[in-house]
């Protein structure tokens, strides 16, 4: 099966590679085409001042070439990252490692995503992160129901286990370096369109709004594959015509507040749930650097969003009180994965392609993930960027993907469909997480991205305690008119 | 029995219960972003367009009308922001049977001596329907000690002949049980196959039941519903692999 499908490729290859009718074809003249096209974008990036990008070749008629998939090359392949997130930073770092010429595009090298910033013990160990990027490590976690019932779910973290908090501005920055240093360019701009001027198996040319040196210019960059890391707002997703995700809007708000206070928080996370911080999602307070943020997310209903916002202000209470307000930030969080996540030589990873969980709202790690495997694919199936890839291999990141986290999102699934559901099912579920068996199993499972067997009796226990918990708070409810159908519209 | 008129409350304003017979399904509360802004000294980041295009707070899995019933933020809540006229509109918890953040049961005693448990739940019914309009700050001083699992399961019985009892049997059970089978085998996603993944068969076991319970799925309508919640997800998944042969993992 796979070696047929190898020999019709290079049979195609071969009718394909006639140069001269790659040659023979005229760039198509678009009306919006920017810059110079005489030029190629690499050589004008090079004139940049002090610019990191350091390419000074000349446009080789050889480069332009159509090259289909499979087919060797006379040079490196060429991969365009566009964003500089932990998907992106991961992604060019995979494949800058593999010896494949990468760009790595970033709009704003400071910039500080709106973001809880936890991650996963995992993570740090996965990606060899430095101590000094863990602001906190959180080992109590609290989680709150709508009537107040406080459970303290990190009782059963080992002395060495915790959540790292940490900053975006930092983490990313971090990632991006070590891109960089292992032989990514990175170009600071924004990053406005792309094009293909040579059919599907040609290169794509990009845009853009480049920020490097003293003034800004338009560059052109042309490259033979782009990953689409620019997070949930995604251009190059855009541009594909990869289709929509549902998405939750996430607002918080970061809070100075005083010593005594900040102590309390010193490490510990709170999780609040009811109908009054979201219908169909938690409100937090985790500890910053040195102040906590405060959010809340939901997905359907949007605009009341900054009633929330003041609702969990209000369900933290005096824990937070006379604080100042440093910051306001809100973004857009995906709910699902996008209808198309690879077409042709592009692919979307991390938020872009709609990798945050339900449930724990969590995509850090899995941008992070995501773009390694990404690269990693790029990297072996362009045989360390020597030959060129197409769709099918850019597959092989997709189906690994797939194959290796479905289960946990769609774990998370459930567990958001039952437990956000009422505050009737969010007070079974906060009843529910006191026992702790369930502590471990979600720690294990948060902590270590695995799953490890459990124990038949406990889990009969908790099944039974499950149902138990779920009665009871529903027998307790007063009924408020039907509840959402969360799902299809 | 717990007469409802033995939970006082205080009200300095009769707004809330206003607020609440006039719920709008969808929440009309808008304030001008110059006066957020000012309010926190710092700029105000989300803030809906008038109509027409849909802003983007209005898209992507908003829900309006008949489907956002009962999910506006809590009347308190939107009480507070909508006037800014001074008098709050707070309701409080209070009973004197509540003593130290749980309910004293010596105050429950029946005439027979022992512990009525129907004016428990009556009154941690109305303890909890008042905290869903007016929701309380949690505190680091006083924590919640009640925990429902003390009423023993005869009294739930009793209280409610426990409908939802009924609904579990037999049918209803092996339908659902089944159906989450059918869509493991369907979509091919297999977390029927991590059988050793403990937190994937509770979650199954826990959602099909858990479904069973919250909805009411006494009419077949509602099951289709439920099957297309159940799958909507893995839909969406796999959307990504309509018509694509999948590569071979080890390629
Ligand atoms: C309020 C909030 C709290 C969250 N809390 C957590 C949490 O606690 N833990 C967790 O794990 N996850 C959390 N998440 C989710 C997490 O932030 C995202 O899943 C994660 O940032 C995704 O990373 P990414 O690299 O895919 O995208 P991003 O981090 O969004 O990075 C995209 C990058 O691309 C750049 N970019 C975009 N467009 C262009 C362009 N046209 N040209 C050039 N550059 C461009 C952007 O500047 C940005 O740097 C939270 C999200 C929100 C909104």
């Amino acid at each position: 099966m796979k070696t047929i499908s190898r020999m019709t490729m290079v049979a195609g290859t071969k009718a394909a590679a006639a140069p001269g009718s790659v040659r023979a074809r005229a760039p198509l003249a678009t009306p919006n085409r920017i810059g110079n096209t005489a030029r190629s974008a690499v050589s004008q990036m090079a004139g940049a001042p002090a610019g990191r990008v350091v390419v000074s070749r000349r446009r080789d008629l050889s480069l332009n070439a159509v090259y289909q998939d499979g087919q060797k090359l006379d040079r490196p392949l060429r991969v365009a990252i566009v964003g500089g997130g932990p998907a992106g930073a991961c992604a060019a770092e995979e494949c800058a490692k593999a010896g494949i010429e990468t760009f790595m595009v970033e709009r704003k090298m400071d910039n500080c995503k709106p973001c809880g910033g936890a991650i996963p013990l995992c993570m740090i160990d996965e990606f060899d992160l430095p101590s000094e990027i863990i602001d906190r490590k959180v080992n109590r976690m609290k989680m709150i129901s709508p009537s107040n019932v406080e459970v303290d779910i990190g009782s059963t973290l080992k002395p060495n286990e915790y959540i790292g908090m940490t900053r975006r501005e930092i983490l990313d920055d971090y990632l991006r370096q070590r891109a960089e240093e292992n032989g990514a360019k990175v170009i600071n701009g924004l990053f406005m369109g792309m094009e293909q001027k040579e059919g599907e198996k040609g290169p794509w040319t990009m845009k853009i709004n480049s920020y490097e040196g003293e003034e800004k210019k338009k560059v052109d960059l042309e490259v033979d594959v782009v990953v689409g890391a620019d997070g949930a707002n995604s251009r190059v997703a855009k541009i594909i015509d990869a289709g929509d995700f549902d998405y939750a809007i996430a607002y918080q708000e970061r809070i100075r507040i005083d010593d005594d206070r900040m102590k309390f928080y010193e490490n510990l996370a709170e999780m609040y749930v009811g109908d009054d911080v979201s219908p169909d999602f938690y409100g937090w307070v985790f500890p910053k650097y040195d102040h906590v943020g405060v959010g809340t997310g939901t997905v359907i209903n949007k605009p009341a969003i900054k009633e929330y916002q003041d609702a969990i202000r209000d369900r933290a209470g005096d824990k937070i009180s006379g604080g100042q307000i440093i910051k306001i930030e809100a973004h857009p969080i995906p709910e699902h994965p996008r209808p198309k996540r690879i077409e042709g030589r592009v692919a979307l990873v991390g938020d872009a392609a709609g990798y945050v969980t339900k449930c724990s709202g969590e995509g850090i790690y899995f941008a992070a993930k995501s773009g390694r495997m990404c690269g990693e694919a790029i990297a072996a199936r362009s045989k360390q960027g020597t030959q060129m890839i197409g769709e099918r291999d850019l597959r092989t990141y997709l189906s690994k993907w797939d194959r290796k986290y479905w289960p946990t999102y769609k774990v998370l699934d459930i567990l958001q469909k039952v437990f956000y559901r009422s505050n009737a099912a969010r007070e079974a579920f906060v009843e529910m997480c006191s026992s702790e068996y369930v502590q471990r199993m979600t720690f294990d499972s948060y902590l270590y991205k695995t799953v490890v067997p459990g124990n038949p009796i406990s889990d009969l226990k908790l099944l039974w305690g499950t149902v138990g918990s779920i009665l009871r708070s529903n027998a307790l409810r007063v009924s408020q008119g039907p509840t959402v159908t969360f799902g299809r519209k | 029995m717990a007469a409802p008129a033995s939970t006082s409350m205080t009200r300095t304003t009769r707004r809330t219960t206003l607020f609440r017979a006039a719920r709008a399904p969808r929440v009309t509360v808008r304030r001008s972003p110059v006066s957020r802004a000012s309010e926190n000294g710092s700029t105000a980041v989300v803030e809906a367009k008038k109509e027409r295009s849909p802003s983007p707070l209005e898209k992507g899995g908003t829900l309006d009308g008949e489907k956002a019933l009962g999910k506006d933020p809590a009347g308190a809540t939107k009480a507070k922001l909508n006037k800014k006229l001074g008098t709050a509109s707070e309701q409080t918890f209070e009973d004197e049977r509540w003593v130290n953040q749980t309910w004293d049961l010596s105050q429950f005693s029946g005439s027979d001596g022992n512990t009525d448990w129907d004016a428990v739940i009556d009154a941690e019914m109305e303890r909890r329907r008042i905290l869903e309009e007016n929701p309380s700050p949690s505190s680091l001083k006083e924590k919640v000690l009640f925990d429902t699992a003390i009423i023993p399961w005869w009294a739930w019985v009793r209280r409610f002949h426990l409908p939802e009892a009924e609904k579990i049997n037999g049918r209803a059970a092996m339908v659902g049980y089944f159906m989450a089978l059918v869509i493991d085998g369907l979509t091919g996603t297999g977390i029927w196959d991590q059988q050793n993944s403990f937190l994937g068969k509770v979650a199954l076991n826990v959602a099909v039941i858990g479904i069973m319970f919250i909805g009411s799925t006494s009419d077949l309508g509602k099951l289709k519903g439920l099957w297309e919640e159940a799958t909507f997800y893995d839909e969406q998944w796999n959307k990504s692999w309509e018509g694509v042969e999948r590569p071979e993992d080890d390629e």
